[in-house]
């Protein structure tokens, strides 16, 4: 019984928390967050459940459910998983349920935050699992408002935004100039009219596939198994579809939203932002370009080859000389979305496998960092890389998570990112040497922003003694305490972690779901997949 | 011509909710005129009494599948009608029980108020059923007439005067050019009734050319396409705000009808002749609205240029030309009619608190009414095309029937238009939700806007979430438009660069 209904509940249990959070007053905090974390837990747990009762042996979509929505348009309520879904639903879940322990505090309009923070949710579980193209766009257009909601509502300006003092220049620059002083309303609406117009190519690509199909159907099974498409035709819808969905991915160089919103962003909506949002885009990718136009992928994956290594490069250099943690995580997460598209690129069972690992990996690091950065900054009230520092004394715990963060991030052995990133590589080389070797290279690049951001944040120079009077600076300056503050950081620390030593289960499940994608892609050729 | 009238009680039938609605709008005149103490209240809802009693006897009509044919063919009455009726009726009903505050408030609405927009929601039902050129002339003016008097009826505020004004010239204009039109196209053909005109149509004369012009530009300045766009930003200005409502909704719905049958019926058989110039129409009125309601700074003009991007939206489906461009307008009208006449409503919550429609006054508006500023913040995705909302599905049906009928180049110009008009409906919800309120104090509203503003909120989501009733129920009010179909393969749809 519950497996008929798994998919349904893990995507609707965060709406029904935010339909029943509408009906109750902000000043009943406890019942608000408590709303909130219990329906996101529901979803957490299910999500759990659902990637070992995911049978890898069998394959394909499972659990799927369908309900006719109307049959004059094609158009049903189709849902289910394959196993490239199953991993970024359990990241999407893990994120939310994360999500809503880390924004617990939050003192303004709590009950608006978890409202929109659980819609995002849903709306990325739901491109996830659905199997029609309507759906799939229905909740893909659905993760955008909220995000703008919340960027605004509860994010943050910039450093350079705040200490502009004329008020009339301010809002001028802020919104039309900006280069490094950013309002957070202009991050707000940069990030929904980069991806709505994203979103409005992929829909072109959408609507040209279901009429040139010919088949009246928006049912991605159906389309993949029936609509046949070839030249021009073929070619443009593809681009179309890619470069739609890219946008979000944030694939260079599209990605200029993506660093700034992230900056802008309250702590949780950064990490569901970095962790699962902008999967959405690979993801959607694979399910609407790879399985309907298999051939034309072969044929124009090289494009994504070639953009990810500026993806990768671009991304780590411009990190590296940021002073904004969250502009550094920001990028960062730019340049490992580089080494998903080289991944994706290969068209290969490992690399492909591994990309889809790496997407879940990224995002328990990726959720990691931001949580932390998030603590400094509500602690500190800076983001501020040169006037942070020391910080580890007053708060040893969140700095060895910082630690495991950091780890988890450029893929150290014993977490789940260093398969990923592993698997990527190994898979790419015999295809594409060069990338490759860059994208090794670029690993360097990211350890070096990564402990540059860790010593300048929670540590100092060497040779100095304890330098900016650390202890009379931080004296306000609390550690992560309690169970709400720490729960989900052990959560995220756990998961890399345990996948990282057991991957198998992950590994098998997306395998399943790879090897037939592949052949279909490849025409039947023999994929190197593992029986 | 021979031209009996003959009418027996069957046919008298067809005509019993336009007959029961006349009677009972003179009734709420004798009630007003009377001289006791009935309040302006008491016939508010009186008018939303008689007219849910329509509204009920044309479900009952719907359900029953009665249709015919009255007065030699003049007047229609097919399931297209019945579903346009509906449509005017039910918005009508939501602009009465919208106006009641402002009725109440503000001396210079009178109980005639009622009898206006009455007899006005009356018109537009017979323009619906009106299947010839003498009737669509005679039905547009008189649902028109009763504008003149609402658009100017605040007598001691210059605006409305001048909206008035306006509103009367350039509608006494139009009449002259739709007569004009009328008399070109009967000496051409020497018929008037849509249908016979088709068949009586062979190659087109300069004299039908231009006759069907000139109707296509009446019928245009009614519903507010650009070129013809001029009147509305200031009419919806100055009217009192829930005629501007009404005025948004009930009338265009109305002439849409009209050129559905028009342009579906009599011009079937010239599609490759006109479809240019609906194709050309749609994306000036898509991208001028668009474009110059982000310089808007009043709640009411920005709502009317929002409109004149809508009504492009709308022209796609007629460039369609097919049963699923005719579907894809109704729906859309009814997305239109929840999410236009929602945002007028809490613009005219807001005026009655604030007494301002400056959309700098939002400021902060979810800190003072949460449910007014959630309501807006619908209600204009909604007209954005955000799921999970009415407006999403229409959008997409539209762009969807465009793209069947093979104009590529007008859906992605009309996508392109959706992420520019996506920027200003953000902009009031950054104020209503960013930014803070220079007066903290709440906003409260009174329990009829509050109903008000509900019911089209939940219709607002019932379409954008269940919406297979509404789709059914176009697909089996659009039967008269089966002879459209077209069959589209990947063979039929050519890309603009050879594919």
């Amino acid at each position: 019984m519950i497996d008929i209904w798994l998919v349904p509940m893990i995507l609707f249990a965060p709406v029904v928390g935010a339909v029943a959070l509408l009906f109750i007053s902000n000043q009943q905090r406890f019942l608000v967050q408590m709303i909130a974390a219990g329906s996101s837990f529901v979803s957490f747990i299910l999500s759990f459940y659902l990637l070992y009762a995911y049978d890898h042996t069998i394959g394909g979509y499972q659990f799927v459910q369908r309900f006719v929505w109307s049959e004059n348009l094609g158009i049903s309520f189709a849902v289910g998983v394959d196993g490239i879904a199953v991993p970024l639903v359990l990241a999407s879940s893990i994120l939310l349920f994360t999500g809503t322990f880390i924004s617990w505090h939050i003192k303004d309009r709590l009950k608006e935050f978890y409202i929109s923070l659980l819609i995002l949710a849903a709306a990325t579980i739901g491109v996830y699992v659905s199997l029609d193209l309507f759906f799939l766009y229905f909740f893909y257009e659905l993760s955008v408002l909220p995000m703008y909601l919340l960027l605004g509502m509860w994010g943050s300006h910039t450093k350079s935004y705040n200490e502009m003092k004329d008020t009339q220049k301010r809002d001028f620059v802020g919104f039309i100039l900006n280069f490094t002083s950013n309002s957070k309303e202009y991050a707000a609406m940069k990030l929904v009219l980069f991806l709505s117009a994203g979103a409005v190519v992929a829909l072109l690509g959408i609507l040209l596939i279901y009429v040139g199909s010919g088949l009246n159907t928006f049912d991605i099974p159906t389309l993949a198994a029936h609509a046949e498409f070839s030249g021009t035709m073929a070619t443009i819808i593809w681009l179309l579809i890619f470069f739609g969905f890219a946008s979000i991915a944030p694939l260079w160089p599209l990605h200029s939203w993506s660093p700034v919103g992230h900056a802008a962003a309250p702590a949780a909506t950064s990490m569901l932002h970095a962790g699962v949002l902008m999967k959405l885009g690979h993801f959607s990718i694979i399910r609407v370009g790879y399985e309907i136009l298999p051939e034309t992928t072969q044929v124009l994956m090289p494009i994504a080859a070639v953009l990810c290594v500026f993806s990768i490069i671009y991304g780590g250099w411009v990190a590296y000389s940021q002073n904004d943690t969250k502009y550094v995580i920001g990028y960062s997460s730019s340049s490992h979305m580089g080494y998903v598209f080289l991944g994706m690129a290969a068209l290969t069972y490992v690399s492909l496998t591994g990309a889809v690992l790496y997407m879940f990996a990224h995002a328990m690091a990726t959720g990691l960092l931001f949580a932390l950065a998030g603590w400094v900054y509500d602690q500190t009230h800076t983001r501020d890389i040169p006037s942070l520092g020391g910080l580890s004394r007053k708060m040893p715990f969140a700095t060895g998570c910082f630690v495991v963060a950091v780890a988890a991030s450029f893929g150290l052995p014993g977490t789940v990112s260093f398969i990923g990133e592993l698997m990527i590589l190994i898979g790419s080389w015999n295809k594409y040497p060069v990338q490759t070797i860059i994208a090794v290279l670029a690993i360097v690049v990211t350890l070096a922003y990564l402990l540059r951001m860790l010593r300048g944040v929670f540590f100092w120079e060497p040779g100095k003694e304890l330098p900016y009077d650390a202890e009379l600076k931080w004296a306000h300056v609390q550690d992560t305490n309690g169970f709400v503050n720490r729960m989900p950081l052990l959560v995220m620390i756990a998961c890399t972690i345990y996948f990282g030593i057991f991957p198998g289960q992950f590994i098998d499940v997306i395998g399943s779901s790879v090897e037939p994608l592949l052949a279909k892609i490849h025409g039947g050729a023999d994929v190197g997949g593992i029986p | 011509m021979n031209f009996t009238l003959s009418l027996s009680g069957a046919d008298l039938l067809l005509l019993l909710p336009e007959i029961f609605l006349t009677i009972w709008i003179c009734m709420l005149l004798v009630v007003d005129a009377v001289p006791s103490r009935v309040s302006k209240r008491v016939i508010g809802k009186l008018s939303i009494a008689g007219l849910s009693a329509t509204l009920v006897a044309l479900f009952w009509f719907y359900i029953n599948g009665k249709t015919g044919t009255l007065f030699n063919g003049m007047y229609v009455l097919d399931p297209m009608a019945i579903y346009f009726k509906i449509f005017i009726v039910a918005s009508t009903i939501l602009v009465v029980s919208m106006s009641i505050e402002s009725v109440e408030r503000f001396p210079a609405f009178r109980g005639e108020y009622y009898f206006l927009v009455l007899m006005s929601a009356l018109g537009a039902m017979l323009m619906a059923s009106a299947n010839d050129l003498v009737s669509i002339f005679v039905t547009l003016e008189f649902t028109t007439f009763g504008f003149y008097i609402l658009v100017a009826y605040l007598r001691e505020d210059p605006k409305s005067n001048e909206a008035g004004l306006k509103f009367f010239i350039l509608g006494a204009f139009t009449a002259g050019i739709l007569a004009f039109g009328i008399s070109l196209i009967y000496g051409a053909t020497g018929k008037l009734i849509l249908t016979d005109i088709a068949q009586v149509m062979g190659e087109p004369s300069v004299a039908l050319i231009a006759g069907f012009l000139l109707l296509f530009a009446a019928l245009g300045f009614k519903i507010g396409a650009v070129p013809l766009h001029a009147w509305i930003p200031d009419v919806y200005h100055g009217a009192p705000t829930p005629v501007t409502a009404f005025l948004s909704v009930a009338p265009k719905g109305a002439a849409l009808a009209i050129m559905l049958r028009v342009f579906f019926v009599t011009l079937a058989g010239f599609t490759a002749e006109w479809i240019w110039l609906l194709v050309l129409v749609a994306i000036v009125s898509m991208t001028y609205g668009n474009i110059v309601a982000i310089a808007q700074s009043n709640m009411k003009r920005l709502l009317a240029y929002s409109g004149i991007a809508q009504i492009g939206n709308v022209v796609i489906g007629l460039a369609a030309a097919s049963k699923m461009g005719g579907e894809s307008i109704m729906f859309y009208l009814w997305a239109y009619l929840f999410a236009n006449l929602g945002a007028f409503a809490v613009v005219i919550a807001v005026a009655h608190v604030i007494n301002s429609e400056e959309i700098e006054d939002y400021s902060g508006l979810n800190r003072r009414s949460p449910f007014l500023a959630f309501a807006m913040l619908l209600f204009l995705l909604s007209l954005a095309g955000v799921p999970p909302l009415a407006g999403f599905i229409a959008k997409l049906y539209i762009f969807m029937a465009a793209m069947k009928a093979g104009l590529i180049t007008l859906v992605v110009i009309g996508l392109v238009n959706v992420v520019i008009s996506m920027y200003y409906y953000l902009i009031v919800v950054k104020k209503m939700y960013i930014n803070e309120p220079t007066d903290p104090s709440p906003v409260t509203v009174s329990p009829t806007m509050t109903a008000t503003i509900s019911v089209a909120m939940a219709g607002t989501l019932i379409l954008g979430i269940w919406p297979k009733p509404f789709l059914d129920w176009t697909v089996s009010a659009t039967q008269i438009f089966s002879h459209l179909n077209i069959v589209t393969t990947t063979q039929s749809l050519t890309l603009p660069f050879g594919g």
